[in-house]
């Protein structure tokens, strides 16, 4: 019993922070912006996380630098992919070389530090009992005592589902990755849409980043992210973008990581099961071509897309 | 051409305007920063030798890049391929007893084979399963990463050194300095030329182009699209791998901890920035690594850290490659308003 709730618990904060870059990036996606900044955005929440909650000892401080420095990039991200049309996918990736460099260079010239970056005046994110839900045995354990940054996740999820799907904005996001010109002919400026999907973005890779460095542990490192942003690119990828299977998709990723840690108690070297969450993304994609292979849509888009690499 | 190095120096000359004007915001002085910058990676035959010895796995894995971007394949594994060749090479280099004549072409093939190995696994994975590879390379990275970890600290670990790190390769395969150069900037060389004529004289290489630039022409003409996928996918791996196994044999003579990391994305942000051209991404690899080269200079007689190359170069690359689409809409711009006047003006005539 402890071991299973060990790694549900796992799998919930693995999943949280590759869930919330997803959603950022399901925005996106919908309006039909090739995004691949989440890996940056994130990288420059969980740095500005640590600024905020070390300078002004209060982790909601914290969230909020993360926010905006995240908010920063997604700015950068508009001024050159919105404003000025350069290629989406070069602007992502300089984007992300920029968040390493800059981060390690404030690192540097902030903190005084290379590498890692840890202090007792880090105050982390709180975790949060909900009473008498969590007197309940078994359920008691994984609903209540999460970080907050969990619950916030839940929120998200429920918000950008609603968002997407029920209200005028999330039509209009949607229409702007359909069929931008349409939009544009209705009056509605489908580049404003790209822009509030980025904003949003942000917003949700800043959490993202705040959960990593305040949530799971309480430092800064180098190159934190480590890979999750774009795992969040495969899981949006492998659901075109629907928040609920965003959310089914990262679970699955939260569990091989707790799945991971769990190997290391039967003497696996730490490396092997450090690359599991990466295997099963690559067992996911392989799950998708082959989904892709069974439908008729499938087949039809494997078609049109056959000769063409990319 | 002429376009090309316009945008290129202008972009160059306005990264680092940006550069000087945050070194001024921390209070640094940027005329004297730049200065040793660049004393300690170009002037002088000693700082332009650890320059080009620098530039080799910039160069090489961006020749990976280019090339794979070129022919339209999304190679994103050039972080991988490189510690797996450089791993492979490490390990020809431990445990073959050989005289350096043969020891050297021998780990230089083990380490192209380690790369090609390497994005095979990705060109399977894309033939096989029709898996992009554009996410299956970006994953191979961090599996190779880990794998690499495990090996210098497993079954091939010195016991004796501090961090994590193989044991030193038989002495025979150390690449020589001749001239104050290390040899490995010969081999770079060498393998530009040879991309370069493959790519640019060669069937094979004009078929990888056409591919990338309209693969649709490519197949209707019998190009075998599938095929030249596979064969670019192992060659641009083979560079890749090349790149990690030069790294070994010229400096540090053993895999160490955190050998990938160092370059792990270069190569593709150098591709981004040449545009994919070949000659192009030479040059830059060069400036590239006179930036890294001089920063760890620099810090030695400046205050300001090292760490500033790497912000100084995502600022190229933002301002070169936007710069550049800028540049040519506003051309095009321009060159449609120029068609449209002599239209007006000349209702019936030509265009010029």
């Amino acid at each position: 019993m402890r071991i299973l709730i060990g790694l549900i618990t796992g799998m919930i904060s693995g999943a949280t922070p590759i869930l919330l870059a997803a959603l950022g990036g399901a925005f996106t996606f919908y309006a039909g912006v090739f995004n691949i900044a989440m890996e940056g955005m994130m990288l420059t929440g969980a740095f500005f996380a640590v600024l905020g909650s070390y300078f002004f000892q209060s982790w909601l401080v914290g969230i909020l630098l993360a926010i905006l420095g995240s908010l920063c990039m997604a700015l950068i991200f508009i001024f050159f992919a919105v404003r000025l049309h350069t290629d989406e996918f070069i602007t992502g990736i300089a984007l992300n070389l920029f968040a390493v460099g800059a981060t390690t260079y404030m690192l540097r010239q902030i903190f005084n530090v290379k590498g890692v970056f840890s202090a007792p005046g880090i105050i982390a994110i709180p975790n949060l009992d909900i009473p008498l839900i969590n007197q309940i045995p078994f359920l008691g354990q994984i609903i209540s005592g999460q970080n907050l940054m969990v619950y916030v996740t839940m929120i998200a999820t429920l918000l950008s589902a609603y968002l997407i799907f029920k209200t005028r904005f999330g039509l209009r996001v949607r229409a702007a990755g359909y069929n931008a010109a349409s939009l544009d002919s209705s009056g509605v400026s489908s580049a404003r849409m790209r822009v509030w999907s980025l904003l949003i973005c942000g917003v949700l890779c800043g959490l993202a980043g705040a959960f990593l460095s305040l949530g799971y542990v309480r430092l800064f490192s180098e190159n934190m992210s480590a890979g999750r942003g774009w795992i969040s690119l495969a899981a949006i990828i492998l659901v075109n973008g629907n928040p609920w299977g965003v959310a089914i998709i990262s679970l699955v990723f939260g569990f091989s990581d707790g799945l991971g840690l769990l190997l290391q108690g039967y003497n696996v070297p730490s490396q092997f099961t450090a690359m599991v969450p990466y295997l099963a993304t690559l067992i996911a994609l392989y799950f998708y071509s082959m989904k892709l292979k069974r439908t008729p849509i499938g087949r039809a888009y494997l078609r049109k897309h056959k000769h063409e690499h990319s | 051409m002429a376009k090309k190095l316009l945008s290129g120096i202008t972009g160059i000359c306005i990264a680092l305007l940006i550069g000087a004007g945050m070194m001024l915001a921390q209070g640094y002085d940027p005329i004297a920063t730049y200065q040793a910058l660049f004393q300690f990676s170009l002037f002088g035959l000693s700082p332009l030798a650890t320059t080009f010895k620098n530039s080799v796995p910039l160069v090489l894995t961006g020749l990976s890049a280019s090339v794979a971007f070129a022919s339209g394949v999304v190679n994103l594994g050039q972080p991988g391929q490189l510690v797996m060749g450089g791993l492979l090479a490490t390990l020809g280099g431990l445990y073959l007893e050989l005289p350096a004549l043969l020891l050297v072409p021998i780990m230089i093939l083990l380490a192209m084979l380690g790369g090609a190995l390497w994005a095979g696994v990705a060109a399977f994975l894309r033939r096989a399963f029709n898996m992009s590879e554009f996410i299956s390379t970006l994953m191979l990275n961090m599996i190779a990463d880990f794998f690499t970890a495990w090996a210098i600290v497993g079954p091939f670990a010195d016991r004796t050194a501090n961090s994590p790190a193989t044991l030193p390769i038989d002495k025979a395969g150390w690449l020589p300095e001749v001239g104050g150069f290390n040899l490995s900037v010969l081999f770079m060389l060498l393998a530009v030329a040879g991309i370069w004529f493959v790519f640019n004289r060669w069937k094979a290489g004009y078929e990888w182009r056409i591919s990338g630039q309209n693969s649709l022409f490519a197949r209707l003409g019998g190009c075998d699209i599938n095929k030249n996928f596979v064969t670019v996918m192992l060659v641009t791996g083979a560079l890749a791998g090349l790149a990690g196994g030069l790294v070994v044999m010229a400096g540090p003579h053993r895999f160490l901890k955190g050998l990938g990391a160092n370059y792990a994305w270069d190569g593709i942000m150098i591709a981004i920035v040449a545009g994919n051209g070949l000659i192009a991404t030479l040059l830059y690899g060069l400036f590239f690594s006179a930036i890294q080269t001089g920063a760890l200079g620099m810090e030695l007689i400046t205050d300001v850290p090292s760490e500033i190359s790497l912000v100084l170069q995502a600022v190229l690359v933002l301002v070169i490659v936007a710069g550049r689409e800028y540049l040519s809409t506003t051309l095009d711009r321009l060159a449609a308003r120029r068609k449209a006047l002599a239209a007006r003006h000349n209702p019936e005539g030509e265009f010029p």
